[in-house]
């Protein structure tokens, strides 16, 4: 039951620097927030759609602007959420303020049309699956510039 | 990894979707006036509904669903007091209070209302909105619709 004096110490190089990432939490909770939220309004469907969708130009915007700046964007995880609540804009009218859609709200990302596209939210997860490997490729052409 | 997280998800919220749903939930309480087909006119549902100037909001629900819904709108103060019915797909019941039920087994009303058929083929749940023009602007299947009630208010406010 004794310890051994001679137990070797825990590799420094090993040894990392834990850092808390006080945006990305906070923009995984806001999402979190928000996904309840519309669970709670039995309107998941609306959740997806409007996540896919804004996320989606936000990282295309994103990749633009890293490209354009030549370095990547500050506090990625933001951006998708900016997007998103952006696109979802008339649904916090319509719980909050109790604003029935319009066909105008469309300026907001599409808010209307987007749920009827064929394919529906699948083909919006394809769309957010496309913006993320353009945003990812815009990142290693940047690496790639740095080497 | 993420990205494959949300098409889990997606899938994972697709399945939860409950056998009173629209098989299409783009259907499903889009929040929008005057959708697809709308505005058309309004199938009498009582003698009194629908009545000229006068909004109303049509009511469909299964003979389980009325009590329910009974309770939940007499504790609603809906803006404009729009006239109220209820349109049960099955033998007639009664609410407390002054609401009309209407027994529909046949569901005819429903389809006259273009009521959308829910994933279990059975009759739909949910209600029309009608304007005072007796056009029909607004229909959706809502199951939750008992705790729901306040998104009806935000439609009547639209129409």
């Amino acid at each position: 039951m004794s310890e051994s004096s001679s137990a070797p110490a825990a590799p420094t190089a090993t040894a990392r620097k834990v850092r808390l990432c006080l945006w990305c939490v906070v923009a995984v909770i806001i999402e979190l927030g928000l996904y309840l939220s519309y669970r709670g309004h039995d309107a998941r469907f609306h959740w997806f759609t409007h996540f896919f969708v804004g996320s989606a130009v936000a990282l295309l915007v994103m990749s633009a602007v890293a490209l354009h700046n030549r370095r990547p964007v500050p506090v990625p995880l933001v951006w998708p959420v900016l997007g998103h609540l952006y696109a979802m804009f008339p649904d916090l009218l319509f719980s909050a303020g109790h604003v029935a859609h319009q066909r105008w709200m469309d300026v907001f990302l599409g808010h209307i049309t987007t749920h009827f596209v064929p394919g529906r939210n699948l083909t919006w997860y394809v769309a957010f699956l496309a913006a993320t490997a353009v945003y990812l490729g815009a990142l290693h052409r940047l690496r790639s510039r740095e080497r | 990894m993420v990205a494959v997280g949300f098409g889990a998800l997606l899938v994972v919220a697709r399945s939860a979707e409950g056998p009173l749903d629209d098989p299409d939930p783009a259907y499903q309480r889009p929040g929008l006036v005057d959708l697809g087909a709308l505005p058309k006119p309004a199938p009498p549902v009582t003698g009194d509904v629908p009545a000229p100037g006068r909004e109303a909001v049509v009511f469909f629900v299964r003979p389980d669903g009325l009590q329910p819904l009974c309770d939940a709108v007499a504790a609603v103060d809906f803006g404009g007091e729009p006239d109220l019915v209820v349109v049960v797909a099955g033998p007639a019941g009664s609410c407390a209070g002054d609401l009309p039920v209407v027994a529909n087994p046949a569901g005819r009303l429903a389809e006259g209302y273009g009521l959308r058929e829910p994933a279990d083929g059975g009759s739909p749940v949910g209600y029309a909105v009608v304007d005072a023009a007796g056009q029909i602007r607004y229909r959706t299947l809502d199951p939750e619709v008992d705790d729901l009630l306040s998104e009806v208010d935000t439609i009547l406010r639209a129409v």
